[in-house]
């Protein structure tokens, strides 16, 4: 108990000292960037203040957590924005601003009463405690009776030390206690509050999100080389062999013999095995993809459609793959839709990325009246989503029929 | 011949070794990427030379782009491409330069031995073996051009079989037909695409595969 109570004397010192000081701090910096608030100065200024504060924040929730034994985080969401404006913005709209303020004043108060009282208890504690040392140099002409025989007698100091011992749990319980109320409100304040919990929880199940995407992605793409690698060779080996079985009962002159239709139709069988496994292997992840990326996988899609689709794309960089193979399988059924029942004859696929976000629009001048629930829009839809993205039809009877899909790729 | 195999998987490339060999043909060098590749077509001067589309180091499309700058120094080097699948554009990035000698097969092809030890002939002899699965792209994409349409069910048997690069003997023989009605088909057919009559297989070929190509 006298370490927990050591340290609460510590904290509550400390706050006896950092609780005017900030609680000054908050009022003269509110009451400054109140009125600059009318002139262009308003915004640096109170961004600055803004930073001070938050550095006096961080100390306040360093000494609770160091009372309370617990690590007590930042609330505050990612600060974007270029200039003061709409980072200024950013920072009011931001609860965790206020709840520091909040604390700026509220500590000074509530520092002050449990300080006090905590800081009271302890001295006094600690004076009858060591009476017996100290009291001999003071002189103490005019007590009451029973005190004077407690102060000024061996005896009656020694009787002083045994009560204070004798009370020392309790007012080490009173201390530490103290000193946990103030560090309890500190924490209450200055931790994130359910909003900010609610932002964190969302933005960590968004990453946690996009990495099972792009895992997912990378394992389709390991997948497809790994079926070109195994599956694949070792059919085409086979097959092989198996032709060259063929060649040799040729040459031994039992081209009629029955086993030889056997190895016909098992090698028959292979190549129909291989045809299979090549269309599993487009439909999982194109080969072109891997080979050459979206834009190159686009335009040969593009130069494989019956009718005229012209590519309209810049150099994008490096792209996650889950958003590369997103945004062909979306290209690739718009096209087919636009063929199949616009009876378009001409797509453009525009492509263009701005600010961590990959725009992929395809517009036909087909007759529209696409069903945007349809099913293979659908389905490409949840999978556009499932990466954070947007897509929308539109599709007017008459045409023209756009779709337009929006991927979030942090560069 | 002499051959240079570019293989990257030890079983495929050991396979071709020993189909080739057995067949009468002698591989200078069997090589598993790209750079040694480009070494060995220069250094030994194949009569053919056998490219897997994906070698390492990338493990992209290595092997075709090798192969294009093997031509790009070589422009009569005979190349085959294999692939374990088939994109239209990289037949027409190989036909580019219009030389020939030049093929592009899916894997599978080669376990039909014979049309296999056909098209490395052919493609050996400066002419053109193109797999029928780029061929059936090539038509999927001219579904609606008027011309292509006015053909008759047989004379799109014949220009499929002319696309792939084979010569009017073996076009008799695919299709069980006489010389001649061999020849009358493939004279309508030049004449409904509005493509200049040819007697030389490859020009024909060529004239043919940039028509379904434009």
């Amino acid at each position: 108990m006298f370490p927990r109570a050591a340290r609460g004397l510590a904290h509550l010192l400390a706050g006896l000292v950092i609780g005017p000081a900030s609680f000054v701090w908050a009022v003269v910096t509110t009451l400054a960037t109140g009125l600059l608030s009318f002139t262009y100065l308003g915004p640096p200024v109170f961004l600055v203040v803004t930073w001070v504060s938050r550095r006096i924040a961080r100390v306040e929730r360093w000494r609770a957590g160091w009372v309370l034994r617990r690590p007590i985080g930042d609330p505050y969401g990612p600060l974007t924005g270029r200039n003061p404006w709409t980072r200024g913005r950013a920072v009011i709209r931001e609860p965790g601003t206020w709840r520091d303020l909040a604390w700026l004043l509220a500590g000074f108060p509530v520092g002050l009463v449990t300080g006090v009282a905590g800081v009271v208890a302890g001295l006094v504690w600690l004076g009858t405690v060591l009476a017996p040392l100290w009291l001999w140099a003071v002189p103490n002409p005019r007590l009451y009776p029973v005190a004077d025989w407690l102060f000024n007698t061996v005896g009656g100091r020694f009787t002083l030390a045994a009560a204070g011992l004798a009370a020392a749990w309790p007012v080490w319980w009173l201390v530490a206690a103290l000193s946990r109320v103030q560090a309890s409100v500190a924490a209450r304040l200055l931790e994130a509050g359910p909003r900010a919990r609610l932002r964190q929880q969302v933005s960590a199940l968004r990453a946690t999100r996009l990495r099972v995407v792009d895992a997912q992605a990378a394992e389709l793409q390991r997948i497809e080389r790994d079926l070109h690698d195994g599956a694949q060779a070792r059919i085409v080996a086979a097959g092989m062999t198996l032709a060259l079985a063929d060649r040799k009962l040729r040459a031994s002159g039992s081209a009629e013999d029955p086993v030889r239709a056997d190895v016909v139709s098992a090698r028959r069988q292979l190549d129909e095995a291989l045809a299979e496994l090549r269309r599993l292997v487009r439909g999982i992840y194109p080969p072109i993809l891997t080979d050459r990326g979206l834009v190159a996988a686009l335009t040969a899609l593009a130069g494989d459609a019956p009718s005229s689709v012209v590519v309209d794309a810049p150099e994008l960089g490096d792209l996650p793959a889950a958003v590369e193979s997103a945004a062909y399988f979306v290209v690739a059924e718009a096209l087919a839709n636009a063929v199949k029942h616009a009876g378009a004859d001409e797509c453009v696929i525009t492509l263009r990325r701005t600010d961590g976000v990959l725009t992929l629009a395809v517009r036909d001048d087909g007759r529209g009246g696409a069903d945007p629930s349809g099913s293979g829009l659908d389905g490409l839809r949840r999978r556009v989503e499932a990466l954070d993205g947007t897509m929308e039809v539109t599709s007017p009877p008459g045409g023209p029929t756009t779709v337009l899909a929006e991927f979030p790729c942090a560069s | 011949m002499r051959i240079v195999i570019a293989e990257d998987l030890l079983l495929l490339r050991d396979g071709l070794v020993r189909m080739l060999t057995d067949t009468g043909h002698t591989v200078v060098a069997a090589v598993d990427n790209a750079p040694d590749l480009e070494r060995a077509v220069l250094e030994h001067r194949p009569d053919l030379s056998i490219v897997d589309v994906r070698l390492p180091p990338g493990f992209r499309d290595e092997g075709l782009r090798a192969a294009l700058s093997v031509r790009e120094r070589d422009p009569k080097a005979p190349i085959l491409i294999l692939s374990q699948y088939v994109e239209r554009t990289y037949a027409t990035e190989l036909l580019a330069d219009g030389n020939g000698a030049i093929g592009y097969l899916l894997k599978d092809r080669v376990t039909a031995l014979d049309e296999f030890l056909d098209a490395l002939e052919r493609v050996a002899a400066g002419g053109t073996a193109m797999d029928p699965e780029v061929i059936r792209q090539l038509f999927a994409r001219n579904t609606r051009d008027q011309r292509v349409a006015a053909l008759t069910a047989r004379e799109r048997e014949v220009l499929a079989l002319v696309a792939q690069g084979l010569s009017n003997s073996a076009i008799c023989a695919e299709l069980v037909l006489a010389p001649p009605s061999v020849e009358k088909h493939i004279s309508n057919i030049l004449t409904k695409l509005d493509l200049p009559p040819a007697d030389n297989t490859h020009r024909r070929v060529r004239a043919v595969l940039a028509y379904l190509n434009q």
